[in-house]
């Protein structure tokens, strides 16, 4: 059957896991610490029904050869982890990574996953958890009768009680960085997990390693800039309009052929 | 038989090939970097032992389009484009040294600056590996330079430059894995007037009207082809009820 079939096949599809790349993070547009997901096209390889500089004749080099295109597809999402905007929330649980590190937090199989969601919160034991429930590590415990909890840029976790009029140290918030944080697992819920891509994490303390410092009272929003995000929407769907124009076209050209002969 | 019957198919299917070259273009209407290919027929004659009345058309994909596709601002540090003429260099799956102009690179897992395809991009000497950093950053002239983990902010260290190469048009071919590779095999020598930008990655060069286009054209002389074997087969027809024996 006809090639371009297959080809305009391809980039139907191709356009469709972009529109959903783009609806992805349009819906999460509001999701605080959301890192936008692109779509990496690449195209496919070629079939070379002649070689290049094959010969026409005994003597004679055919100076271009016949390779037909197979198509597109879409090769890899890259997350970019440029830093969203900060929103000042002066809730003394909210904190934000100015950097690139990544708060690790406890999941309940026991691993660690990383994220960049620092609208922390206590449970009902008093530990720091993400609003997720899960349990920043290492563990923090603020006791019953804390008034005030402070964090500081480099992560040292203190608390001051009704009855003392200093403030005394309970913990550190450790951050973690990756060489390739686009390596990372998206994993939902804000979460990321490592993989062999990303590389082992480095964890240390904020401020330190260009891990990011950490400010308490902000929150960090979205990086989905949504006029972009719009964009690459009218975008896409004119792409999937001609792709389909051409399964339209190439179709014809079947159709008329059976009806003829 | 009428030998034009078969003159008529192979330009159908020589249609159908050339088809396939604008239906990929269009695919690839939003591949990074992307450069579009020609269509063009070429007229065959076949020689031999009799009169060379008969001509096949032949499609082929004598070149590609160099024109530069729209630039896309990103504002990632490891996205580049080439401004103007040029290549970025890479390794291709084999070793050998090609050439795009898709400049969405990324870090891999050994700290290699590769291609958002994952090919190696080549360096002053091989392929480019990166210490940890806080901040990479790519220069016109393809230097990249970074700030070390740990290091203060001004402590900027230049490491290594990709190559960046202009060759003559003419000696550069797309070849089956997509890349632009050298005609005759050698590889081309570093360019210092090539600039790169960087926070921008080049879209793809496909004029997508001009392909539609060419897709309508080539379906109507691809049914100009079928209505030809059509017209052939009648004057088949009429011929075989002119020798029937009237009863």
């Amino acid at each position: 059957m006809n090639s371009a079939l297959w080809v305009s096949k391809t980039g139907l599809s191709a356009m469709d896991k972009q529109l959903n790349v783009v609806a992805n993070n349009l819906a999460n547009v509001s999701t605080t610490a959301f890192k936008k997901d692109r779509a990496v096209f690449e195209d496919l390889m070629y079939k070379a029904v002649r070689a290049p500089g094959g010969l026409s004749a005994q003597n004679a080099e055919l100076p271009s050869g016949l390779q037909l295109g197979t198509g597109v597809k879409v090769g890899a999402t890259q997350k970019d982890f440029s830093n969203g905007d900060y929103n000042m929330t002066d809730r003394q649980l909210d904190i934000a990574i100015q950097g690139k590190g990544f708060l690790q937090v406890l999941q309940p199989d026991g691993t660690i996953a990383y994220t960049r969601d620092g609208s922390l919160q206590l449970n009902s034991q008093g530990q720091i958890v993400t609003s997720g429930g899960l349990v920043v590590e290492p563990g923090i415990q603020i006791d019953r009768d804390a008034v005030d909890i402070l964090i500081s840029e480099d992560g040292v976790v203190s608390v001051r009680k009704t009855s003392d009029a200093d403030a005394q140290q309970v913990g550190t918030i450790n951050i973690a960085g990756f060489i390739n944080p686009t390596g990372l697992n998206a994993a939902g819920q804000n979460l990321y997990t490592e993989t062999n891509a990303s590389g082992p994490p480095l964890v240390g303390v904020p401020g330190t390693d260009s891990l990011g410092r950490i400010a308490q009272g902000m929150l960090e929003a979205s990086n989905v800039n949504s006029i972009e995000e719009l964009v690459n929407m009218i975008t896409t769907q004119r792409a999937y309009e001609m792709n389909s124009k051409v399964i339209a076209s190439a179709d014809g050209m079947m159709s008329f052929a059976i009806q003829q002969l | 038989m009428d030998k034009a019957l078969y003159l008529a198919m192979s330009g159908g299917v020589q249609t159908m090939n050339a088809q396939t070259i604008h239906a990929n273009n269009l695919a690839n209407v939003s591949t990074t970097g992307f450069r579009s290919d020609f269509e063009q027929a070429r007229a065959m004659p076949v020689y031999g032992e009799h009169h060379p009345s008969r001509v096949y058309a032949m499609t082929e994909n004598p070149g590609t389009r160099f024109a530069q596709g729209d630039m896309i601002q990103t504002g990632r540090n490891l996205d580049v484009a080439v401004a103007g003429d040029g290549f970025i260099a890479v390794y291709d799956e084999a070793g050998q040294e090609a050439y795009t102009r898709a400049g969405d690179l990324q870090i891999n897992a050994a700290g290699q600056l590769v291609t958002g395809r994952g090919l190696p991009v080549v360096g002053t000497a091989g392929p480019i590996f990166l210490p940890p950093s806080s901040n990479i950053n790519i220069t016109a002239d393809g230097s990249i330079s970074i700030v070390p983990q740990g290091g203060a902010a001004n402590e900027v260290a230049v490491l290594n430059q990709i190559k960046l190469v202009n060759p003559d048009k003419q000696n550069v071919r797309k070849e089956e894995d997509g890349l632009l590779h050298s005609r005759d095999g050698q590889t081309f020598a570093a360019d210092p007037n090539v600039q790169l930008v960087s926070g921008f990655i080049e879209g793809s060069n496909v004029n997508a009207v001009e392909e539609m286009t060419h897709v309508m054209n080539l379906a109507r002389r691809f049914e100009m082809n079928v209505k030809m074997m059509d017209t052939l087969r009648d004057n088949a027809d009429s011929s075989a009820r002119i020798l029937q024996r009237a009863t």
